[in-house]
């Protein structure tokens, strides 16, 4: 009995992440070139954020996805991305696929930090975040990933409603 | 996790999960009917021994691409294997109780259809022996 409720608390340990609503954790986006930009100075706008792997083809294909969003809703939506995998070319990476916005360079440990995730969780990428006005987290990818927050369709009506909400506020 | 106090409309998860649902379940099982249902009618035109070469040749390779095609778009995650499986059997099941295919000329349409006799089909079976024996 004792045992099982042992491994239930683990199993539930090993599952967890951060809450959603939460306020999101600042973050210090590191470009390819130097520049650096907070994850608070978006603030006032919608931002689509994620963990990605330069190397990962649903990271590839979401890029393009939040690129097309990033026009779609120029004048509300911030998008940004800060790859995690080992010997990023984010440069290359963002050339390649025509991206816009900023895709910093992190490590393991900011991403599983920022998720709510304990260090060294086996993370599915990309791991999306959309952020409201105010900073706080209303959409997270689950640990091994979410395939709907990678949909033009799905992302499209939660950032409309997004917007929507901060203007009827 | 998405915070629900959000007002999205929900045919939007809707259509994602059916499409979702498809591709991960509907899916594998299509490609191992089909997979099936390719090689057996290629078995059963090889067997004949009537069709001409390049003919087998075309169908064999139309019937591998489309195989192989399959496969490639299949492979996610390990659940899709026993649906792979049921459609495998599904093929084998309903392929065990064709006895011929037919392709008659269509009495109006002046062309030929295809007609499918099952095993059960005690008439059918009788009336092709018949139309078979008055060839020879």
């Amino acid at each position: 009995m004792k045992l099982g409720l042992f491994l239930l608390l683990v199993s539930l340990a090993l599952e967890a992440q951060g809450p959603v609503p939460r306020l999101a954790p600042d973050l210090k986006i590191v470009e390819a070139s130097g520049k650096t930009t907070m994850l608070s100075a978006f603030r006032g706008r919608v931002v689509l954020f994620a963990f990605i792997s330069t190397q990962c083809a649903h990271c590839q294909r979401a890029s393009t996805v939040f690129e097309q969003l990033s026009h779609e809703f120029r004048d509300h939506l911030q998008v940004a991305e800060v790859a995690f995998d080992q010997d990023a070319d984010t440069t290359a990476f963002t050339k390649r696929f025509g991206l816009s916005f900023p895709v910093g360079i992190g490590t393991s440990e900011v991403a599983h930090d920022f998720l709510g995730i304990a260090r060294g969780e086996r993370l599915g990428t990309p791991q999306v975040v959309v952020i409201d006005r105010s900073g706080v987290i209303r959409a997270q990818s689950e640990r091994l990933g979410s395939p709907i927050l990678q949909t033009y369709d799905y992302l499209r009506e939660l950032l409309k409603a997004l917007i929507k909400l901060q203007v009827t506020r | 996790m998405i915070d629900h106090s959000l007002t999205i409309p929900p045919m939007v998860a809707l259509v994602f999960h059916l499409k979702q649902g498809f591709w991960l379940y509907g899916w594998p099982m299509i490609i191992g009917f089909v997979t099936i249902l390719g090689y057996q009618a290629l078995g059963r035109v090889v067997m004949m021994g009537a069709a001409k070469w390049p003919a087998v040749f075309a169908l064999a390779s139309v019937v591998s691409m489309i195989s192989l095609f399959g496969w490639v778009t299949m492979v996610r995650f390990i659940g899709m294997i026993p649906l792979y499986g049921c459609g495998v059997g599904l093929a084998s099941a309903m392929m065990s109780r064709i006895y011929a295919v037919t392709m008659p000329i269509h009495p109006k349409l002046k062309m030929p259809i295809i007609r499918v006799i099952w095993r059960g089909d005690a008439e059918g079976i009788q009336k092709l022996q018949q139309a078979l024996r008055a060839r020879v």
